[in-house]
Parts: C-alpha cells; sequence; structure tokens
C-alpha cells in the first residue's frame, strides 16, 4: 500500500519519538516504577499538602470527627446517597463558580474528598483545587462512595 | 499550518508528561500503565512530525502518521460523548478544551489538512512523471 520509503520513515519517527520522550523523561519513569503514581498523575512535591488514605484511615476519620468530608460528585449523585455529613462540592460545577469559598471552610482542618471509586479522578481534580485555595491538610479517600458503601458505613441521603 | 499547530500541541505536553497521562487515564479506555507511557512518548511524535511538515521533510511520512492520530482521537471522541463522560481532552495542555462536538469538528478539519498533505504530494508527484 505504502512505499518501502514511507515505511522507512514512519519507523524512523516512531523510533525517535520513543527514544526521546522515554529518554527526557526517564527520572518520571524511574518514579512511577517505584510507586509514587499510583493512584494518580500528580507530582507529591508539586501538591505537599494532598495524601492519598485508605478506607481504614476515612473511617477514622469519620469515626473521631475529625474531618470534613467533601463529596465531589454531581449534585444528582450526591442526591442519591453520601457519606454523612458530607459537603457536596461538585468538581464540574467548583470549575464555573467558586464553591470552595462559599462553604468557609476552616483552613487548618483537614479534608476528606472522595468521589464515585477508584475509576474517577474528581476527587484529584478537587483536591488539587483546594490545594490552591491553600488548605493544609487534604486527604483523597481513592476507594470513595463504592468503598464506602460496600463497607456498611454511615450514609445519609439528605442534604447535610 | 497543520505542522505548527502540532508542535504547540505536542510542546504544551511535553512540559506537562503527568498533566497529559491524567488527560489519558481520564478517558478510560486504556490501562493505567499505558496511559502513563502514551503521554511520554505522544507529545514527541507530534512535534517530530509537526517540525517535518514545516521544514518540508518527510512531508507524506509526517502527515500520515498525524492523520493516524487524528483518526485514532476522533475515534476516542466519539467513544468519550456515547459513554457521556464529561472531560477535557488534553489535547492543548492547560488550553484544552471539552469533549465534545465542536472538539469532533476541529480534529476533523485537522485530519482533512492532513491527509490533504499526504495525498497532495502524491498527485504533484504523477503530473510530474506524466510530463517526461
Amino acid at each position: 500500500m505504502f512505499s518501502r520509503r514511507i515505511w522507512q520513515e514512519l519507523l524512523f519517527i516512531a523510533v525517535t519519538s520513543t527514544l526521546l520522550g522515554l529518554g527526557v523523561n526517564h527520572t518520571l519513569i524511574r518514579r512511577y516504577v517505584q510507586g509514587e503514581f499510583k493512584e494518580s498523575f500528580f507530582s507529591s512535591a508539586e501538591y505537599p499538602s494532598i495524601a492519598f488514605i485508605p478506607l481504614a484511615e476515612a473511617e477514622e476519620l469519620f469515626a473521631r470527627g475529625e474531618a470534613i468530608f467533601i463529596d465531589s460528585r454531581p449534585e444528582e449523585d450526591y442526591g442519591k446517597g453520601h457519606i454523612l455529613g458530607a459537603l457536596n462540592i461538585p468538581f464540574e460545577e467548583q470549575k464555573k463558580n467558586d464553591l470552595i469559598a462559599r462553604h468557609s471552610l476552616p483552613q487548618d482542618q483537614t479534608l476528606v474528598v472522595y468521589c464515585d471509586g477508584d475509576e474517577c479522578q474528581s476527587s484529584v481534580e478537587l483536591a488539587k483545587i483546594l490545594h490552591q485555595h491553600d488548605f493544609a491538610s487534604i486527604k483523597v479517600f481513592f476507594g470513595g462512595w463504592a468503598e464506602w458503601i460496600k463497607a456498611g458505613l454511615p450514609i445519609s441521603v439528605e442534604n447535610d | 499550518m497543520v505542522g505548527g499547530i502540532f508542535i504547540w500541541a505536542g510542546l504544551l505536553k511535553i512540559f506537562d508528561p503527568l498533566g497529559f497521562a491524567q488527560a489519558i487515564a481520564n478517558y478510560r479506555v486504556f490501562p493505567y500503565w499505558m496511559s502513563f507511557m502514551l503521554a511520554l512518548v505522544l507529545p514527541w511524535m507530534e512535534v517530530i512530525c509537526g517540525a517535518f511538515l514545516v521544514l518540508g521533510l518527510f512531508r507524506r511520512s509526517s502527515a500520515l502518521f498525524l492523520s493516524l492520530f487524528l483518526v485514532g482521537f476522533l475515534v476516542l471522541i466519539v467513544s468519550t460523548i456515547a459513554r457521556g463522560i464529561d472531560i477535557d481532552c488534553g489535547c492543548f495542555g492547560r488550553f484544552s478544551q471539552k469533549v465534545d462536538y465542536k472538539l469532533l469538528l476541529t480534529d476533523g478539519i485537522l485530519l482533512f489538512f492532513s491527509l490533504n498533505i499526504f495525498f497532495q504530494k502524491k498527485a504533484k508527484r504523477r503530473i510530474t512523471h506524466s510530463k517526461f
């Protein structure tokens, strides 16, 4: 279908790009292999106030009442059920209006952000915005709503 | 023009590989590790093909490479819209737009120009050959 020359040129482009891409980013690859980007692709050095927590830690923070839980899912999903006491700051809505400012959250309080589960990324994206708002302690509960409900932990269908 | 657009798009992503990796992962199509690898390599392909187009080197193969990208991206856009996933395309780094019908149109226009470059030279060659 294509001439031999075209194939050779395509191969040249593919090989050069691959070598450059892998070569320039070798430190990132090492960090990936070490497990740094296990949950999400962002640099912990760039967002020092964000940490990922498992269900057990989220449950502990919930039981102690030491954290404010934030549901980053759309209002519709939040309305169907959410972690008891969680506030709703939908990530998509936050991009249009500054909902974080409206909630007047205390800066020194630990915030636990969650969404559907490990397939969704809105909790991480919202956590990044919270970081930009200078919140000191932001935890992303990556297992999210799916893990919470599976564990039979307290939920609510009311607007908290 | 096509070359310039791809150089710009590629450079934006080269400077933010993690952001692009996340953008690819958000499509929920590729395995996690593959999103990472694609984010490291694809922007370089865009820049190299774009630069070749601007410089007039490997024009047909660069145009073909970019056309293949664009076809793949078209499929990805359609599948994302069909699945109702609301995400940014990640195509122009921080200047990325939403995955919607407008993006489909932009991609289609770029594909048209890219294929045009690929077939243009072939047509010119035929004319040149017919002269002799």
